[in-house]
C-alpha cells in the first residue's frame, strides 16, 4: 500500500517540484473504481493541451480504505493513444491526505495550499467519481483562466432532468436571484480558478464551518461573484458519475449546502440587496447534444416523506413560514402519486427559510433539517410534473422557477430588515 | 404585703419592660429591613421584567416551549412576569431572613442558619429543573426532526419519550439535590428506567414479534428503494 504523504515529506516534494503553472486537484474518498480513469483523463488533457506548461496533479484524499491512492499512483498516460507525439513536460503527481474536518471542503483547502506554495497560475478541480470526464474538460476549465484572463470557471453540463435536484430547485434559482449571475451549475463539482483566487480562498476563515464539507462549492462560487471576479462557464458535455454512496445522509448534505448559502446571504447582504434582475454568464465550449442514462426515481417514497413532515412538523414550520403559506401546506394533498408544490409556493418556502435563518428563530441545525421533507415534496412534485417532458422543456420549467425567484425577491428584501416578530 | 407586691408584680414587670425595651429596637430594625427588602424586591422585579421584555425573553420562551408549558399549567402571566416575580420573592425572603437574624433570638438564629444553608441547594434544584426542561424540549425537537427525516412513523412518540426521560432525570437530580428521599429516588429512577428498557425489549421480542418483523422488513425495503435511486441531489 502507498503510505499517505506526511506534511514534512510533502514540503520536500513541493520544494523539489518547484514552481508550476497549472495545478489540477482531485478530492477523493473511496473512489478506487473511477479515480484511475479521472487521473488518466487529466494527464491526457494536460499533455494534449498544455504540453509546454509545468503541471501538477494533486490527489487530496480523505483516508480511503479501498486503494484510491494506489490507483492514482498506478495510473499512467499513454501519449500515443491521445495522438500526442511532441515533447511534453511530465506531470508531477502528489497524493496526500488532507487535515481538518472530514469533507470535500477540507480536501479543497489542501489543494489551495499546494497551489499557493507552487505559485500555480491556473487551477482546476474535478470530482473523483466521474465516469464521463474527457481530456477536453481540462482544457475547458484551465484555458479561460490561463489565456483569457478569467478568474473563475464554473461547469456547464447536460445532466439528466432528475439529476442535481438541489441545484435545480434551490441553489441555481436562489443564487441567480440574489447575485444576478446566471451560473447554471453553481455547485457542479468541477471548477477552474486562478492561483490568485485560490490564495484568496485559502485566507478566509471558514474552514471550521460547513464550507469544509459539502458547502465548499456554493461558497467558492458565491465568493467569486461577491468579490467581483471575472466569471465564465465551460460546457463539459454530459455529467455521469458513480452512483452515490447509499449511506450518505441527504438531510445532512442538504443542511450543509443550504446552510452555507444562507450564511453567505448574511455576509454578502449589501451586495445582493442592490441586485435587480440577472444577466447571462459567457459559456465556452461547443454545446453538443448528448444521450443520458435513465435514472430510477421513486416519487411515491418522497411524497410519503413529505406527508410525514406535514403531519409531524407543522408546529415547527409555523415558526418559519408565513401564515398563508402554512395554511396552503396544511391543506395540500400528499397521497400516492399526488402532490403539487407550485413554483410560487416553493419560492416563498425557500425565502421564508432564509429569513428564519437570518432572524435565528430556532437552532440553525433544527431549521435546516426540518427543510428536508419540504425539499423531497418539491422534488416529487417536479418529477410528477416533468415525467413526459424533454430536456429542453425541463430547462424551460427551471427557467420559469428562476423567474419566480427573481420576481419574488422584493418580498425577501422587504422582510430582511424587519425586526424579529 | 408590700414585699409580695414588689416581688410578685413590680419586679417581673420591670424585667419585662426592660426586655421589651431591649427587644423593641430589634423589632423595629427587623421591620425596617423587611420594608427595605420589599422595596428592593419591587425595584429588582421591575428592572428584571423590563430587561427581559427588551431582550424579547417571552418570544424566546415561546420558541423553547416554556410559554406553552406555563399555559398548559394554568398560568396566564408571561414568563418575563414570572421571572420578575421569582426575583422579588427571593429578595424578600433573603431580607426576611436577615430581619429575623436582627431579632437576635437563639431559636430563630438557628432556623435562619438552617434556611441559609439549604438555600443554595434549592437554587441549584431550580436551575437543574429549568435546564432539564430546556434540554428536554431541545432534544425532543431534534429527535422529532431526525425521526421524520429517517421516515419513522412513530416520530412523535420517540420525541415525547426523549422529553419525558430528560425531564424525569432532571427531577431525580433536583430531588437528590434537595436531599428528599435520596436513596428512594435514585432507586426508583433506576428501576423505572431499567423496567422500561426491559419492557420494551420483551414487548419487541415477544409481544410485538409481528410488528418488529414488519418494522425491520419496512426498513430493509426502504434501504433497497434508496439504493435503487442513482440520481445525485447536488
Amino acid at each position: 500500500m502507498t503510505a499517505p504523504m506526511m506534511r514534512e515529506e510533502l514540503d520536500h516534494r513541493l520544494e523539489a517540484i518547484g514552481p508550476a503553472e497549472i495545478l489540477v486537484g482531485i478530492p477523493s474518498y473511496n473512489n478506487a473504481r473511477t479515480i484511475g480513469r479521472v487521473v488518466h483523463a487529466v494527464g491526457a488533457g494536460l499533455a494534449k493541451y498544455f504540453p509546454e506548461s509545468r503541471a501538477v496533479l494533486v490527489n487530496s484524499d480523505g483516508g480511503s480504505s479501498d486503494g484510491t491512492p494506489e490507483a492514482v499512483e498506478k495510473s499512467t498516460v499513454d501519449l500515443q493513444s491521445i495522438l500526442v507525439a511532441h515533447r511534453v513536460n511530465p506531470v508531477h503527481k502528489i497524493v496526500t491526505p488532507y487535515h481538518g474536518i472530514p469533507g470535500k471542503g477540507s480536501a479543497f483547502r489542501m489543494i489551495f495550499e499546494i497551489a499557493k506554495t507552487l505559485g500555480a497560475k491556473a487551477c482546476a478541480v474535478v470530482d473523483a467519481d466521474l465516469r464521463s470526464i474527457t481530456p477536453d474538460w481540462i482544457e475547458l476549465l484551465v484555458r479561460p483562466v490561463l489565456k483569457e484572463g478569467y478568474d473563475y470557471v464554473a461547469p456547464y453540463y447536460r445532466r439528466h432532468k432528475y439529476d442535481g435536484t438541489i441545484t435545480n430547485s434551490i441553489v441555481y434559482p436562489l443564487t441567480r436571484a440574489l447575485y444576478g449571475r446566471r451560473i447554471r451549475q453553481p455547485i457542479g463539482g468541477e471548477f477552474g480558478f486562478s492561483g490568485e483566487l485560490a490564495g484568496y480562498f485559502l485566507e478566509q476563515d471558514v474552514w471550521g464551518t460547513d464550507v469544509a464539507r459539502y458547502g465548499i462549492d456554493i461558497w467558492m462560487t458565491t465568493t467569486a461573484i461577491a468579490r467581483g471576479s471575472r466569471i465564465c462557464q465551460a460546457y463539459l458535455g454530459a455529467k455521469i458519475h458513480d452512483p452515490k454512496d447509499p449511506g450518505s445522509d441527504l438531510s445532512a448534505m442538504l443542511a450543509q449546502v443550504v446552510g452555507s448559502t444562507f450564511t453567505l446571504m448574511e455576509k454578502y447582504a449589501e451586495q445582493w440587496k442592490a441586485v435587480r434582475n440577472s444577466e447571462p454568464v459567457p459559456i465556452f465550449g461547443f454545446e453538443y447534444d448528448v444521450g443520458l442514462e435513465p435514472i430510477p426515481v421513486n416519487a411515491e417514497r418522497m411524497i410519503k416523506a413529505f406527508a410525514l413532515g406535514q403531519s409531524e412538523l407543522m408546529s415547527l414550520w409555523a415558526e418559519i413560514l408565513s401564515p398563508e403559506k402554512l395554511t396552503e401546506l396544511k391543506a395540500m394533498k400528499a397521497d400516492g402519486t399526488e402532490l403539487r408544490i407550485s413554483d410560487a409556493l416553493w419560492t416563498r418556502i425557500v425565502y421564508d427559510f432564509a429569513l428564519a435563518s437570518h432572524r435565528r428563530v430556532m437552532v440553525h441545525e433544527h431549521l435546516l433539517k426540518s427543510f428536508t421533507p419540504l425539499y423531497l415534496g418539491r422534488v416529487a412534485s417536479f418529477i410528477l410534473e416533468t415525467q413526459s417532458l424533454s430536456h429542453a422543456d425541463v430547462e424551460n420549467h427551471i427557467e420559469r422557477l428562476c423567474q419566480c425567484f427573481e420576481g419574488e425577491k422584493d418580498y425577501l428584501l422587504n422582510q430582511w430588515d424587519k425586526p424579529k416578530i | 404585703m408590700n414585699n409580695v407586691w414588689q416581688s410578685g408584680f413590680i419586679e417581673p414587670m420591670v424585667a419585662f419592660l426592660k426586655e421589651l425595651g431591649d427587644f423593641l429596637p430589634h423589632l423595629v430594625a427587623m421591620i425596617v429591613v423587611l420594608l427595605l427588602g420589599v422595596l428592593i424586591g419591587w425595584a429588582v422585579k421591575t428592572a428584571v421584567f423590563r430587561v427581559l421584555v427588551t431582550a424579547k425573553f417571552d418570544q424566546y420562551s415561546g420558541r423553547v416551549g416554556l410559554s406553552q408549558a406555563l399555559t398548559k399549567g394554568g398560568v396566564r402571566e408571561t414568563p418575563a412576569h414570572w421571572v420578575g416575580r421569582i426575583a422579588y420573592w427571593v429578595i424578600v425572603l433573603v431580607f426576611l431572613m436577615l430581619g429575623l437574624e436582627v431579632l437576635n433570638l437563639k431559636p430563630v438564629d438557628q432556623f435562619v442558619a438552617q434556611v441559609f444553608s439549604y438555600l443554595p441547594h434549592m437554587l441549584i434544584a431550580v436551575v437543574i429543573l429549568i435546564v432539564g426542561f430546556l434540554l428536554g424540549n431541545f432534544f425532543a425537537r431534534g429527535t422529532l426532526i431526525a425521526a421524520v427525516n429517517a421516515q419513522i412513523q412513530e416520530a412523535r412518540f420517540l420525541a415525547r419519550a426523549v422529553r419525558i426521560a430528560i425531564i424525569l432525570l432532571a427531577l431525580a437530580m433536583a430531588f437528590e439535590q434537595l436531599g428528599i428521599a435520596k436513596t428512594v429516588i435514585v432507586a426508583t429512577f433506576s428501576i423505572t428506567l431499567g423496567g422500561v428498557v426491559l419492557a420494551l425489549a420483551i414487548a419487541f421480542g415477544l409481544g410485538a414479534r409481528d410488528s418488529a418483523k414488519d418494522f425491520i422488513e419496512k426498513r430493509l425495503k426502504k434501504e433497497r428503494e434508496t439504493k435503487e435511486e442513482d440520481f445525485s441531489h447536488l
